[in-house]
């Protein structure tokens, strides 16, 4: 680990990076054999304007890395920041259950002081590691929201750019925006997501099972009427993302209808044919229950997902996502 | 009394003179090469250095001068007192100017002294470190005091540029000739003693497995990137005339390229090796007039934060015309017609002020016939063609071979890893500075990684064109702003090929 706090330059933290990895390996001088493994399969850059100059996504980062190795890269803002832009390096190692040997990424810490993070892309070129994969998770609110200044958004378009897929988590955010600012960066090229559609698995997964069914299997087409509540005034973007995803293959009829229930976000799902029904329902604050006419009935456990347990499932997915891209394109139809 | 497996290559007695021996390059790059092959007791023990230049100076002052320089920019290497003072014993300078008599009967009234105190047989090497427009003077005079001919072998290294374009290479090259033999001459190019490129000739001739993937079949294209992040640092005055296209493209990159593609020599001798590259920069088709704004792209930094620091576009670098149109960046799309490379494009970039310091070489190969996983690399071109041979020139010499593998996991889904060689982990040594290697060559006679006369003029012949489109346009620069990956021509060139330049 390092606390050395420099400039954020990036000749300076790789030449910071090489030196950790040099201190890394005086370990196996002194036992004579291999004991640390470098690892990385990405970059993977988090902007965040949280309170905590970027305790919780280092925190998250580090979760992220037993399953998906990388370079990481906390960009944070703090006003106890002593340059514009700072920078440290450290490692997040790990020792795998019954073995002898460490498993090490590196992970940057780049401190902005407030109304300086929008000057990092600069820096975060320098650091990208070569050929794989750059992953966007943006977790700074402030430039994701549809008032948000010049600056905040050209900070981020700057770091979208060097990007390959990008995450946001639109949770909180109006449908319309979220969905506008997803379709701009898909017009652009980019891979997207979006943890709300990430949240969704637990409900799609099931859903889709429903459908092995002999007595359903190829009668998708047939569904032409979804009902779907939720808890907001209006359909959020979970709302919106599951109806897209159910309606979107044979464009059925769809409702929305604003219930009470337990937590937030989607409480039921009622998919009609003329012969079938399939509900869906919250029927406690962590259980969902699921009817089909064809006489099931099951209960499954229904727990909101850690954000670590979201991005590991995200960052899974390295390619196009062609249901959350059809998903995407549908909730826009449904909102206008 | 030899072991060639064991013992480092003997390197006969000689004298070095260095021209222009109080210059950058000296205190940077020569004298710390030598002080490292002196303590490691890889050059004969019979040696001398003899600095040359204008400031007036003693022996002993240029022994602490260099003392100074070589403790500071010795590279991964310690800095010894005791061995210092030995090597010092065999330093020595001469005052004077290039173009005045004087100095050249002062030197070889020095290097006669030399030859019998340290018993350097008479061998002298020659290194021009001056200013390039004194090279034809400095030869033409060496002639003139038959400091050319001696008791042993007299051989000169001459630094690039070598010319500042087709016609002046030609007309260094004529001048040259009427003094020396071109076995004398070592056009040294800095790059081609870099560890990672001679291992480009070891990657491909001493293994049976690459080679049959080395054409047309399996490579999409090629590309050489030679990133810096730095800007000119105080050389605004020469860059400007320069530019990246004759700083790097011209001679670096075009002879990396040329190392990269040429066909394998019959013989791994000097003359086999260098006719085989000289072949290739022959082959390599000569851009129309009309058709450079199509295959070459120039570019120029303008001012940016980078870091929370600002930095000055190049026009506002220091001894830069405010209207510059000079290049520091340039991008150029080569092709090699012969039966190995026809159509395959070899993307070439350099600049300064990029995102960070980095040189290598890209192989593309091309994508599998079938996608099978397509659904999962449908994400940009980089993925649809996963298998990328990256040679690492620096920072981290090294290969890495990028491939598709699957995720752990149920359900087929891939993603790109790549396969890391690193030389410094592999080999565990300190690598010899191109310039120590380089210097023990010439000292050897072995010009293998010099550039000869031929492959220089190829080399002009390839850019020449291209230097007479860009030399009567005006540009519209700076057209990138410093810490980005350069203009965004730069991305259309490729783009009309069908291609993305990689992030290296």
């Amino acid at each position: 680990m390092s606390a050395i706090i420099f400039p954020a330059q990036p000749e300076q933290i790789l030449k910071g990076l090489g030196k950790l990895w040099t201190s890394l390996g005086e370990e196996e001088k002194h036992q004579g054999r291999p004991t640390v493994l470098r690892a990385c399969a990405m970059t993977l850059i988090v902007a965040t304007d949280e309170a905590d100059a970027g305790f919780a996504a280092s925190q998250t980062i580090s979760e992220l890395m037993h399953e998906h190795p990388a370079r990481g890269i906390v960009l944070a803002v703090s006003p106890d920041a002593e340059n514009d832009l700072q920078a440290r390096v450290l490692a997040q190692c790990w020792k795998p259950f019954g073995k002898a040997q460490q498993i090490c990424c590196e992970q940057i810490e780049i401190t902005a002081k407030p109304g300086n993070w929008q000057n990092a892309a600069p820096t975060l070129a320098g650091l990208t590691a070569a050929d794989l994969p750059v992953i966007f998770w943006c977790r700074h609110q402030g430039a994701l929201k549809k008032d948000a200044s010049a600056a905040d958004r050209g900070g981020l378009e700057a770091i979208a750019k060097l990007a390959t897929k990008l995450i946001v988590d639109t949770r909180g955010m109006q449908a319309a925006d979220g969905i506008a600012l997803l379709l701009k960066w898909k017009g652009e090229g980019k891979l997207v997501a979006d943890l709300e559609w990430t949240r969704l698995t637990q409900w799609r997964e099931p859903l889709a099972h429903i459908f092995d069914n002999a007595a359903l299997e190829n009668s998708l087409s047939g569904f032409h009427s979804l009902e779907i509540e939720h808890t907001e005034d209006k359909p959020g973007m979970q709302a919106l993302y599951l109806a897209g995803w159910l309606s979107g293959p044979y464009h059925a009829e769809v409702t929305f209808r604003k219930a009470t229930g337990y937590g937030p976000d989607i409480q039921r799902v009622s998919f009609r044919s003329d012969t079938a029904v399939i509900e869906f329902e919250r029927t406690s604050a962590e259980c969902v229950t699921l009817w089909s006419s064809t006489g099931r009935e099951r209960k499954y456990s229904f727990a909101e997902a850690s954000i670590t347990a979201l991005m590991t499932e995200e960052l899974a997915v390295a390619g196009y996502d062609p249901a959350f891209n059809a998903a995407l394109e549908r909730a826009r139809e449904l909102l206008e | 009394m030899q072991d060639s497996l064991r013992f480092a290559r003997r390197v006969p007695p000689c004298a070095i003179v260095i021209f222009g021996a109080s210059g950058d390059l000296s205190k940077r790059k020569l004298l710390p090469s030598l002080y490292r092959l002196f303590y490691e007791r890889r050059i004969s023990q019979n040696f001398a250095v003899i600095g040359s230049s204008r400031t007036p100076m003693s022996d002993d002052q240029f022994r602490d001068r260099m003392k100074e320089s070589v403790s500071k920019f010795l590279e991964d290497a310690p800095f010894d007192e005791d061995i210092w003072k030995s090597f010092a014993q065999c330093l020595f300078y001469v005052a004077g100017d290039l173009s005045e008599e004087d100095s050249y009967e002062h030197l070889k009234t020095k290097l006669d002294e030399v030859e019998k105190s340290h018993q350097t047989a008479g061998n002298v090497l020659f290194y021009l470190s001056t200013q390039p427009s004194y090279y034809a003077e400095a030869i033409k005079k060496l002639g003139a005091h038959q400091l050319q001919k001696g008791n042993g072998w007299r051989r000169v290294i001459i630094e690039k540029p070598f010319g500042h374009d087709l016609a002046s290479a030609r007309k260094l090259n004529e001048e040259i000739h009427k003094v020396l033999d071109e076995a004398d001459v070592y056009r040294i190019d800095h790059y081609l003693g870099k560890e990672t490129v001679q291992n480009i000739l070891a990657f491909r001739f001493g293994n049976g497995i690459f080679e049959p993937l080395w054409n047309r079949r399996y490579v999409d294209n090629v590309q050489i990137t030679a990133a810096e992040s730095i800007g000119v640092e105080g050389r605004g005055a020469y860059y400007q005339e320069a530019g990246a296209l004759r700083d790097m493209i011209q001679n670096h990159l075009s002879q990396v390229m040329a190392t990269v593609a040429m066909e394998p020599p019959t013989v791994f001798d000097a003359a086999n090796v260098r006719d085989e590259r000289a072949k290739l920069l022959r082959a390599v088709r000569v851009v129309k007039p009309d058709d450079v704004a199509k295959y070459a792209v120039a570019g120029q930094y303008g001012p940016a934060n980078v870091g929370g620091q600002n930095l000055p576009g190049f026009r506002e670098e220091p001894s830069v015309k405010p209207d510059a149109q000079t290049d520091t960046y340039a991008a150029v799309t080569f092709f090699i017609d012969n039966w190995r490379w026809a159509d395959v494009p070899f993307y070439i970039r350099t600049g300064k002020r990029l995102p960070k310091r980095v040189t290598d070489i890209a192989i593309q190969f091309h994508a599998p016939p079938l996608g099978l996983f397509s659904q999962e690399t449908k994400g940009g071109l980089r993925e649809a063609r996963p298998n990328l041979l990256v040679l690492r020139i620096q920072p981290e010499e090294g290969i890495s071979l990028r491939f598709l593998s699957k995720s752990p996991g149920s359900g087929m889904r891939v993603r790109p890893v790549s396969m890391d060689f690193n030389y410094g982990s592999s080999f565990g040594e300190r690598t010899p500075t191109a310039y120590e290697t380089l210097l023990v060559d010439a000292m050897a006679g072995d010009p293998t990684l010099y550039t000869r006369q031929d492959m220089v003029d190829a080399s002009w012949q390839i850019v020449q064109p291209i230097l007479d489109v860009w030399g009567n346009t005006k540009f519209d620069f700076p057209n990138y702003a410093a810490g980005t990956w350069g203009p965004q021509a730069s991305d259309e060139m490729l783009a009309r090929q069908g291609h993305v330049w990689r992030v290296p």
